[in-house]
């Protein structure tokens, strides 16, 4: 299943050449929120990914090799796992490098929402027709960046007994609920995708 | 006998399409050919012996395995040739290599840069870049280079000219050297199942017509050719189709020898080609 990871990177070559200049770029614009720059790296690896995966004929080689359905997935879940810790690394590297200021809390935001981002988007993703993969990525992801906020803050007003709880929570309670939540997320989305992914024909 | 893929009553549907009922062995050391028209249901039927796709109803066993359990077990046995280029189109063979190759216990590195020398194929170059027959060559290289058992091929001949054609066959046959494998490949070039096949399947609209070897077609197969009267209701049974012209009848018969009990020297019994047989079955099944 390793080498379904790795394959990524085989695939990729060219444009993980691209990935220093275009985190550099925005890291030096510095006009961004550094979790918003941290999340657009960690994203980079997997929507191309996408771009890839959805084509019929990468789905037939992949399933005539010796894999498991279940492994290609496994593959999926724990490759954007493993690409947004390195694409955090180089990016952190780049912070230090030249010397801008970034805080573990923008760390732990962007890793939060590439999860919950992935988790609801790999499924989707198994279900719509191929072509359209990458454009709902893109316009889901932009949605959600500008219209998200607005729901939460809006959903803030009319929901005071959860926004008060939350809030009543401490610090430590808070983040580590928050965690939780995401993983739980990111395990059920994990276990959706296989079982669909386990019933589709190529 | 044993066999190294068995379908049992396999039905699969689709909206406009199904295959039904479908009982298939192929042989263990034989090269089985797998004939049909375009849309007849042989690519339905090999995405089901790779479980590219599911069976609504019946069972599939490759080397006596079951898929739902041995999933891995197979596909390490089987080497793959499809009709269109199934590989990433902007890589080129080396990067392949390096994605399939580890999926492989078995795979062999030597074996692999043989037959990329032998078919001539350059490493360096985008598999986008390649002819047609290159990119079915890249696709062999690759099927050969795992040892595999058994060899399911997709029309591994379309769209390939007629030299190459001919290699391939050649290199099929000499790949039946080893009696422990076994190739299934379909095609619609019948002329290609003369030169190779020992068993031949053929598939109409979803069904399964026939089964044997090519020994067995060549023997119970004939044209039949006479005068338009000698036909009546119980002589016609002995034909699948009739053709019927001023001058006389054609007609298909998988009994050749009832035929001549029939008719005896009244026709002209001439022996049948794969083609006459699909050209014949297609024309309408008249009994079954």
């Amino acid at each position: 299943m390793f080498n379904l990871i790795r394959r990524d990177v085989i695939l990729q070559k060219k444009q993980l050449l691209l990935f220093v200049p275009f985190t550099l770029f925005f890291v030096l614009l510095g006009k961004q929120n550094p979790a918003f720059i941290f999340l657009l790296a960690s994203l980079f690896v997997p929507i191309n990914t996408f771009a890839y995966d959805e084509k019929v004929e990468v789905n037939i080689l992949l399933n005539s090799l010796p894999y498991k359905r279940s492994e290609i997935i496994a593959s999926r879940y724990l490759g954007a796992i493993v690409y947004m810790l390195l694409a955090t690394g180089v990016t952190c590297g780049l912070f230090y490098a030249l010397s801008r200021p970034f805080t573990i809390t923008d760390i732990a935001i962007s890793s939060g929402l590439f999860l919950l981002f992935t988790a609801l988007f790999f499924p989707v993703s198994y279900v719509i027709k191929k072509g359209y993969v990458f454009p709902v990525a893109m316009i889901s992801f932009l949605a959600l960046s500008i219209i998200g906020p607005k729901i939460v803050f809006h959903f803030a007003d009319d929901l005071k007994v959860i926004t008060d709880f939350v809030t009543s929570l401490s610090t430590p309670i808070f983040y580590i609920g928050l965690t939780l939540s995401i993983l739980i997320i990111y395990v059920v989305s994990w276990m959706i995708t296989t079982f669909i992914y386990q019933r589709k024909g190529f | 006998m044993d066999n190294v893929v068995e379908l049992n009553n396999v039905t699969k549907q689709f909206k406009d399409f199904s295959v039904k009922d479908l009982n298939l062995q192929v042989k263990r050391g034989f090269v089985h050919g797998f004939i049909g028209a375009n849309g007849a249901g042989k690519s339905t039927t090999i995405k089901m012996m790779m479980n590219l796709l599911k069976p609504d109803a019946g069972e599939v066993k490759v080397f006596d395995l079951d898929y739902k359990k041995y999933e891995k077990t197979i596909k390490e046995r089987i080497g793959f040739v499809y009709d269109g280029n199934v590989f990433y189109e902007g890589l080129n063979l080396k990067d392949i290599k390096r994605i399939v190759a580890p999926a492989y216990k078995h795979w062999d590195n030597a074996l692999f840069s043989h037959y990329t020398s032998q078919f001539e194929l350059p490493m360096n170059k985008s598999i986008k870049n390649f002819s047609k027959g290159m990119q079915m060559k890249a696709s062999l290289a690759v099927a050969l280079s795992h040892h595999a058992e058994l060899i399911i091929m997709d029309e591994p001949t379309a769209g390939l000219d007629p030299i190459f054609r001919r290699e391939l066959l050649g290199l099929l046959q000499e790949l039946m050297i080893d009696g422990n494998r076994t190739i299934f490949f379909s095609t619609h070039i019948t002329t290609d199942l003369d030169r190779i096949a020992d068993y031949i399947a053929f598939i109409h609209k979803g069904k399964l017509i026939f089964d044997k070897s090519v020994h067995d077609v060549a023997e119970n197969y004939a044209i039949v050719k006479g005068r338009t009267d000698l036909l009546d209701q119980d002589t016609e049974q002995a034909f699948f189709h009739i053709h019927r012209a001023a001058t006389g009848f054609e007609g298909l018969t998988d009994d050749v020898r009832n035929a001549e009990r029939t008719f005896g020297g009244e026709v002209v019994i001439e022996r049948a080609s794969l083609e006459d047989i699909m050209y014949y079955v297609k024309g309408g099944l008249q009994h079954v």
